[in-house]
């Protein structure tokens, strides 16, 4: 610490002296050197001047230097002004845009999380999708084959309706049969009516009355092999029918197996299809809710990342408002000087013992003593303290 | 009905995270930026669960919860600090306040969730 009045005392001293010395060497060396005495101390007092010049101890130079000071001061007080206000401003600016940007970005990551939500429960990837499609194809699959089953019970039904019909032929055949039969009877009949009217013929007159019956007998022989006859006829007719409508039923039914066994072949292509489709459905929903889970995994350490927007921020500020505080020291520095003519070095300690009071991070603590470190791990379960 | 808890800190992002974190956890969320602004949102209305920064402009979480906890309605309402704050000494703040846990950033969304769920109103 250097003060003014210092600076003047130590220059009227050696000043002082240096007359003394002059005036001594004048009144002592006067009567015996005359003029020389007087140069010599003449080359003293010039001696002392050019001396306390050198040292910046010369009254005239001492106010030159306090003006120096001054304007020194006054210098660094606006050096202080034009910078540090800027220097702020742009570290205020990062920080404001580093947190716009931060919490753009967390906005971002939760519209993901959402979409991806929205994406997965439109997709059943939820499980309950899986869940009901499963059902959907089992419900499908019952009614499909309820279907072929009546269907099946249809084509069964179709084929005892062919054997009745097959059956029908058998009957007509011993209708035709028994229509034959008839027949022969009554060939046989009239056999024996021709011969019934011979014995009746031999007999004479006696036999006039047997002759009557047996010309009625084979009058009704004759009708018999007439209706035989009518009824072999109609026999053949419906049997020529029953078997035309078999073998039309037995077409038919062949056919309808034929279209049957394809649509039970197409019902089950379609369910293979349509079991396929689902089940990659099933497994494609599986993979999105893994990936799902993984995405929100990544969302969340991401999340863990960008709270150093938070850290580095109070950072920022607490260096900015620091930072601040120094264009205020720089003019109580230069006001005191003024004031008390006492020229003080700047004091980092003040600065500093402030700028570890707003310190909230023990990391900002270990980073002031010169630590270099890296960024903190987010806290674990066990590190919550609950009161 | 979701059950309501209050962000209260003055850094956007900060509350866009924990935001994120509870609505995928299924809760409501109502932000304040700071203590003056979260107690002018406290209006009587369910409160859960209030999450808190501690070191906020206009008035500090320790204050906030002081006063948050004279509020009729949210007397028995459960307060958890999230702070960059790691002393010992702040903790003891907190607790004195009514604070019922303390966690330090950077948290695991995870972990906040955890306490969420041990301390959260039924």
């Amino acid at each position: 610490m250097i003060s003014q009045s210092g600076l003047r005392s130590k220059t009227v001293v050696s000043f002082g002296l240096a007359a003394a010395g002059a005036l001594g060497t004048i009144v002592a060396g006067w009567s015996a050197w005359g003029w020389a005495t007087l140069i010599w101390a003449a080359l003293l007092l010039a001696a002392a001047a050019w001396l306390t010049r050198d040292s910046g101890f010369a009254p005239a130079s001492a106010s030159g230097d306090n003006a120096m000071i001054d304007n020194y001061l006054e210098g660094r007080e606006r050096f202080g002004d034009a910078v540090l206000p800027v220097w702020c401003r742009h570290i205020e600016n990062s920080r404001t845009q580093m947190e716009e940007a931060v919490s753009d970005l967390a906005s971002r990551f939760s519209s993901i999380v959402d979409k991806l939500d929205n994406a997965l429960h439109v997709s059943g990837g939820s499980g309950q999708g899986d869940h009901a499609m499963t059902e959907v194809f089992s419900h499908s699959e019952q009614r499909l084959g309820s279907v072929v089953a009546s269907m099946k019970s249809a084509m069964a039904s179709k084929h005892a309706m062919l054997a009745q019909i097959k059956d029908l032929e058998r009957f007509t055949r011993e209708l035709r049969g028994m229509a034959e039969g008839v027949a022969s009877i009554a060939a046989q009949t009239n056999l024996l009516a021709l011969n019934a009217a011979i014995e009746a013929a031999r007999a004479g007159p006696a036999g006039a009355g047997f002759a009557v019956v047996a010309t009625e007998v084979r009058m009704l022989s004759m009708r018999s092999a007439e209706t035989g006859k009518e009824i072999t006829n109609r026999v053949g007719l419906i049997s020529s029918a029953i078997l035309a409508a078999s073998q039309a039923a037995e077409q038919s039914s062949d056919a309808e197996d034929k279209s049957m066994q394809s649509a039970e072949g197409m019902i089950e292509a379609v369910l293979n299809e349509f079991r396929e489709m689902t089940d990659a459905l099933v497994q494609s929903s599986a993979l999105l809710k893994q990936e799902s889970i993984g995405i929100q995994g990544e969302v969340g350490q991401a999340l863990v990342q960008l709270q150093f927007q938070d850290r580095v921020s109070q950072v920022m500020s607490h260096v900015r408002a620091n930072m601040e505080q120094l264009l205020p020291l720089l003019r109580e520095n230069r006001q005191r000087y003024i004031d008390s003519g006492v020229l003080e070095p700047l004091d980092p300690d003040l600065l500093m013992h402030d700028l570890q009071k707003t310190y909230a991070m023990a990391e900002e603590h270990a980073v002031h003593s010169g630590a270099r470190l890296a960024a903190p791990a987010a806290s674990e379960a066990d590190e919550i303290t609950f009161f | 009905m979701g059950k309501t808890i209050m962000v209260v800190d003055d850094s956007a992002s900060l509350r866009q995270v924990v935001g994120i974190a509870l609505k995928g956890a299924g809760y409501d969320v109502i932000e304040g930026r700071d203590g003056v602004d979260a107690l002018s949102k406290c209006t009587g209305q369910k409160i859960h669960l209030v999450v808190c920064d501690v070191n906020m402009p206009n008035m500090d979480g320790i204050t906030f919860v002081k006063q948050f906890k004279q509020l009729p309605n949210y007397k028995f309402t459960p307060v958890i600090m999230l702070t960059t704050e790691s002393q010992e000494s702040k903790k003891e703040e907190g607790k004195a306040a009514g604070a019922k846990a303390w966690v330090v950033k950077p948290f695991k969304p995870e972990v906040l969730l955890g306490a969420v769920a041990k301390l959260v109103l039924p």
